[in-house]
């Protein structure tokens, strides 16, 4: 058995192919990011080496600030929509006793399965300041409440967030939904001869047993908010003007549109490292909050 | 949850309430959807004039004929379809050996081996956009379905290890024995005895894998450039950008793009919900 599982040959047909993959499309392109953001370079060539050049100029630039704090506009509309829908949804789903369980709970989560084209180009049209259906639905209610949702430089961010928020609410919904399940019954049997009422044995038992499970709820909303980038691509390219944009934007455009290759690198360092910081600040919260109920 | 509730007279009307709730969200969460199809079954003057939201006056079935005669779709469903197809098989395959070889077969090095793969869940695609785009240049991939599947593969891999990692590191010993006995060698017994026992597993993630690359964007839009190479998420931007007058073949467009992960997971709605909460548990 020793020589069968110790069979040198096997090992390197069976590792190598899935080290040589992984090395080339991720390991390298991640240390490269971090390697040539130090370099002037147009994407041709090597480049030339410039220091902290790159990232000096980063820091002076008003759009790299406008970046972040879409990005953190993002992070949070679509962090406080999600946690907080995917809770009350998830815990009325979860109710043995509900009629339509099923129904609700496809319903729920079919967004997620869309490819986020096809939802951009549907939250096109529900925008569309002449003929969409936001602006028709606030008509045929009588109030005069038509904005330019997308094109106005305040509003767009949030515009866009939301059609996040709505696409990935599933998604958290999924997670919370099998927590829940995961809870033994009897810890509501108990908390309902002590006599608590449904809402106090959420509060008291599911919220703290699911700990877990929002902290991977929070890692994805934040991180995901950091790193936006389709939706605006699609609906509004970073506009109007530069108002939408965030920091895998500013990536993209100043590679792939302005050939800055090294400076889109920066950008990009920044977002690796912004979002190992969330990871972590995100755990370590989680970390010092204490225990309540356990294993 | 079995907890029943005190029925009061003033609590009824809040569940009723929040019954209420439920169904308008349900709503807002299908309107949409629900909108687009109706939308590909209409003509310019009924989207934009004279009935947006209601039922079609006609079916207009010709938007389908025209989306799919007229335009490119056609060869963006076969594109999409063969780019999935082969990043399912390959990262099914792959992280499937690699799995085994990390947690049943004794080496040196092999933990190490192991975690190096496992940190690909941390690393978001945005970031590798330009190196990767480098990198399948430099590979000689650009202009093929290779220019996808690749990368795809590869990013999938991590947490597909993972995930059979889990289910390998369990099994009893007295397979491989058996097998050994047997005469078989190390491959046979691999394809032979150990896959068949993860079946479920490989359900699970060829799913999960599927609806990734069915819908994947952010690296497609960088890698592709070529017309007849490009995926329905691209295809129907394109569409945007060149037939603005023909809004009913762009809702038939997006209907048939919407329909085989709906399927999927309408069919198999307990596995990618499966698929997911793992996810969650390995990556928290």
């Amino acid at each position: 058995m020793k020589k069968y599982f110790g069979n040198k040959m096997a090992i390197l047909v069976f590792t190598l192919p899935t080290l040589i993959l992984f090395t080339l499309l991720v390991f390298y392109p991640i240390v490269q990011v971090f390697y040539k953001s130090f370099f002037d370079w147009n994407g041709l060539g090597s480049g030339v080496f410039i220091g902290f050049d790159n990232f000096i100029r980063l820091f002076d630039d008003k759009l790299f600030f406008l970046s972040n704090k879409n990005g953190f506009i993002f992070a949070a509309v679509i962090t406080l929509f999600q946690l907080s829908m995917a809770t009350i949804l998830a815990l009325a789903v979860s109710n043995l006793k509900m009629k339509g369980r099923n129904f609700f709970r496809i319903a729920y989560f079919i967004p997620v399965v869309l490819s986020v084209t096809v939802v951009c180009q549907l939250w096109l049209s529900i925008y569309n300041s002449d003929y969409g259906l936001l602006n028709r639905f606030f008509e045929t209610l009588g109030l005069d409440f038509r904005q330019n949702w997308l094109t106005d430089r305040k509003s767009a961010i949030y515009a866009i967030a939301v059609v996040n928020a709505w696409q990935w609410m599933g998604y958290q919904f999924a997670l919370l939904l099998a927590g829940i399940k995961s809870i033994p019954n009897s810890y509501y049997e108990a908390a309902q001869i002590d006599g608590a009422t449904p809402v106090q044995a959420h509060m008291k038992i599911t919220m703290p047993l699911l700990s877990e499970t929002y902290k991977f709820c929070l890692l994805i909303s934040v991180t995901g908010g950091i790193k936006a980038f389709t939706e605006m691509f699609i609906m509004t390219s970073g506009g109007p003007g530069t108002s939408s944009y965030t920091l895998t934007y500013m990536m993209y455009s100043a590679a792939f549109r302005s050939n800055e290759f090294g400076y889109g690198l920066a950008a990009a360092s920044v977002l690796v490292l912004e979002c190992l910081m969330a990871i972590l600040v995100i755990n370590f919260i989680f970390k010092t909050e204490p225990e309540i109920g356990g294993e | 949850m079995a907890i029943k509730k005190r029925t009061t007279k003033k609590f009824k009307l809040s569940e009723w309430l929040f019954k209420g709730f439920l169904w308008v969200y349900a709503f807002i969460s299908l309107y949409p959807l629900v909108w687009m199809v109706l939308y590909s079954f209409k003509n310019n003057e009924e989207i934009f004039v004279s009935n947006p939201y209601g039922l079609p006056k006609i079916f207009r079935f010709e938007n389908y004929v025209n989306a799919w005669s007229q335009y490119n779709v056609p060869q963006y469903f076969i594109n999409s379809l063969m780019v999935a197809v082969a990043t399912v098989f390959l990262t099914i395959v792959l992280s499937m050996m690699f799995a085994y070889a990390t947690s049943r077969m004794k080496w040196r090095g092999r933990n190490f081996v192991r975690t190096y793969v496992a940190i690909g869940m941390f690393i978001p695609v945005q970031a590798v956009l330009i190196p990767v785009t480098k990198m399948v240049q430099t590979l000689g991939l650009t202009g093929s379905h290779w220019a996808l599947i690749v990368p795809y593969t590869a990013f999938n891999l991590s947490f597909a290890t993972l995930i059979f990692y889990g289910f390998f590191v369990g099994l009893p010993i007295e397979l491989e024995e058996a097998a050994c006995i047997d005469g078989a060698n190390i491959f046979q017994t691999f394809f032979k005895v150990i896959v068949p026992t993860v079946t479920p597993a490989i359900a699970t993630l060829s799913i999960f894998t599927f609806l990734n690359s069915w819908n994947e964007f952010i690296l497609a839009n960088v890698l592709v450039l070529d017309q007849n190479l490009k995926t329905l998420p691209l295809g129907i931007l394109f569409f945007q950008g060149q037939f603005t007058t023909d809004w009913g073949a762009m809702g038939a467009t997006m209907v048939i793009a919407s329909l085989p992960t709906v399927l999927v997971y309408t069919l198999f709605s307990n596995q990618v919900e499966k698929a997911i909460t793992v996810s969650g548990a390995v990556k928290g």
